[in-house]
């Protein structure tokens, strides 16, 4: 076994095996594996912005600013419908290990894709709507909140939408399917499920899944990915409401 | 991008509602698919896909390197996809740029399985050389020659048959080297050893227009696209990844309908690209005349 190289690979080390040992593992930071982190959410994060928003799920920390809609550039071929431009960024100092965040260079696909079914596109034709993400601190289930903070921060800034999108992921370890994995669970999951859904239409918007599952596990998954959209789709809405009822 | 006419979209339109599509297949047929391999002499493994008139091609480089410290036990696996110029106009000068991320990151989610190695198409430990020290670095290219709908089944189906023409030379590692140096290592130029692909999965795209679904579309059908649903199968039934790619928002039964329809059609997919690789590499060894006998 190599020595490990650092202070922060051993850490990741030493918990990589432990869930696999037996059936009854408790999870790092006590939940239960069908317990979500609690939720932490506000609009206006960013002045500048035309919205913006800041979520935090435990230890995962993510800003998001929209922009626009601004003027489609020059460049682009005429559009009659509105476009979506999608930016996920980490911080450089987001992961224990400097230069890991680079591993997620399709977020921001990602996050086009759960968008652009809930916004309403042709509301703003020939012009762009900015989406920038940052995460600050990447505490697991990053793509999921993201997600979730990039709608409240375009009805923030007042972009139509047919419905708020929230999300979250599963991860499957061994047997078990625990909901809305912190970090050192992800790296040693055996696969993952991340659902992005509007709850009040009931319409999945993005939907991944990794390592190999059979229907009826996927079924499972799905059906506990969507309750939890579901949840956090009304705190995102008591949020927006607040948000409201504060400013006049 | 597709310029079609009212006219046009309401034939395709029309016809996959009655399951009598503009090429006379049925929603669940898939075009001819043409397979060679070794086609790319300087790889060690090489594969051209043809679906109709979607061309792609795959090529398997394998480099000595160093595993990664969190993973010791594993080689590793890069997938990059190139969309080529020559395919369309819209791929020039980072056009396609966008794309290609997709694609890669679609297929390495099917192909590569979870963090922990679980259910990966690529057994990563096979690639193992010395545990910590040195490994086989997989280096798979996937190039878009020519592009009519499809491109990430064809992919998948291309980069399955590179795998299996795929000869990783036989590497001996030099003993009594101190545990904190690099060892030595001797790469055979006769000795090579096969790829198992038998776990590799194949991707099945259902395309959904209007209210049914359809596989192995042209660009054509996906113009006509309400959403799509990319899933990845194995040889036993089991799904191995699974990508919503864009467009509007589907209902959960939906999706898991179309996850056991493309289950349902894997059936078919699977032994007939087995049977087209196996005659693609017979093919292939004949081509190469008795001077090389590998």
């Amino acid at each position: 076994m190599a020595s490990p190289a650092s202070y922060a690979l051993r850490r990741h080390q030493q918990q990589r095996r432990r869930p696999l040992q037996d059936d009854n593992w408790v999870r790092s930071d006590g939940r239960g594996f069908h317990q979500c982190r609690p939720a932490f959410l506000r609009t206006g994060a960013a002045r500048a912005a035309s919205g913006s928003a800041y979520a935090e799920f435990g230890s995962t920390k993510v800003i998001v600013s929209v922009f626009g809609p601004r003027e489609s550039k020059k460049a682009m071929k005429y559009s009659g419908i509105g476009r979506l431009n999608c930016n996920v960024n980490f911080a450089t100092f987001s992961t224990a290990t400097r230069g890991q965040e680079s591993d997620h260079k399709d977020f921001s696909s990602m996050l086009h894709k759960a968008l652009e079914g809930a916004v309403l596109l042709e509301s703003f034709p020939k012009t762009t709507v900015d989406v920038f993400a940052l995460v600050l601190e990447s505490g697991g289930s990053d793509l999921p909140a993201v997600i979730s903070c990039a709608s409240l921060a375009l009805a923030d800034a007042g972009i139509m939408m047919y419905d708020l999108v929230a999300s979250a992921s599963v991860s499957c370890i061994g047997n078990s399917l625990i909901i809305d994995p912190a970090a050192e669970e992800e790296d040693c999951q055996d696969g993952s499920l991340t659902v992005a859904f509007m709850p009040s239409r009931r319409e999945i918007t993005q939907l991944t899944l990794t390592g190999e599952w059979s229907t009826g596990r996927i079924h499972e998954a799905t059906e506990l990915c969507l309750d939890a959209c579901s949840k956090l789709g009304e705190i995102m809405r008591t949020c927006l409401k607040q948000a409201v009822s504060s400013s006049t | 991008m597709v310029g079609l006419s009212a006219g046009e979209k309401n034939f395709i339109r029309g016809g996959i509602e009655q399951d009598l599509r503009a090429d006379g297949r049925q929603r669940q047929d898939f075009r001819p698919i043409l397979i060679e391999t070794g086609v790319i002499p300087q790889a060690n493994g090489s594969a051209r896909v043809r679906f109709g008139a979607t061309d792609v091609i795959a090529s398997v480089k394998a480099e000595l390197g160093k595993p990664n410290p969190l993973q010791p036990g594993r080689g590793k696996v890069a997938i990059y996809v190139d969309c080529s110029p020559t395919a369309a106009p819209a791929f020039e000068r980072g056009g396609g740029e966008e794309l290609s991320t997709e694609l890669s990151a679609a297929l390495q989610k099917c192909l590569l399985g979870g963090k922990s190695g679980a259910g990966a198409g690529i057994d990563l430990s096979s690639l193992m050389v010395l545990e910590g020290k040195v490994c086989w670095d997989l280096y798979i290219d996937g190039l878009v020659v020519s592009s009519d709908g499809n491109l990430l089944d064809a992919l998948a189906a291309a980069i399955k048959a590179a795998l299996t023409n795929t000869g990783i030379p036989k590497v001996d590692v030099g003993v009594g080297a101190s545990p904190d140096e690099q060892p030595e290592v001797n790469i055979s130029d006769e000795e090579f050893l096969q790829f198992d692909t038998s776990a590799v999965p194949v991707i099945i795209t259902l395309t959904k227009v209007g209210r049914e679904y359809i596989v192995d579309a042209t660009s054509d059908e996906e113009s006509q696209m309400s959403s799509a649903v990319s899933v990845s199968v194995n040889s036993h039934g089991k799904v191995c990844g699974l990508i919503k790619r864009g467009g509007a928002g589907l209902d959960a039964s939906v999706i898991l309908d179309m996850v056991s329809a493309a289950r349902h059609v894997s059936q078919k997919l699977i032994p007939l690209l087995d049977s087209e690789i196996d005659a693609a590499e017979a093919a292939s060894l004949a081509g190469q005349g008795s001077d090389v006998d590998p």
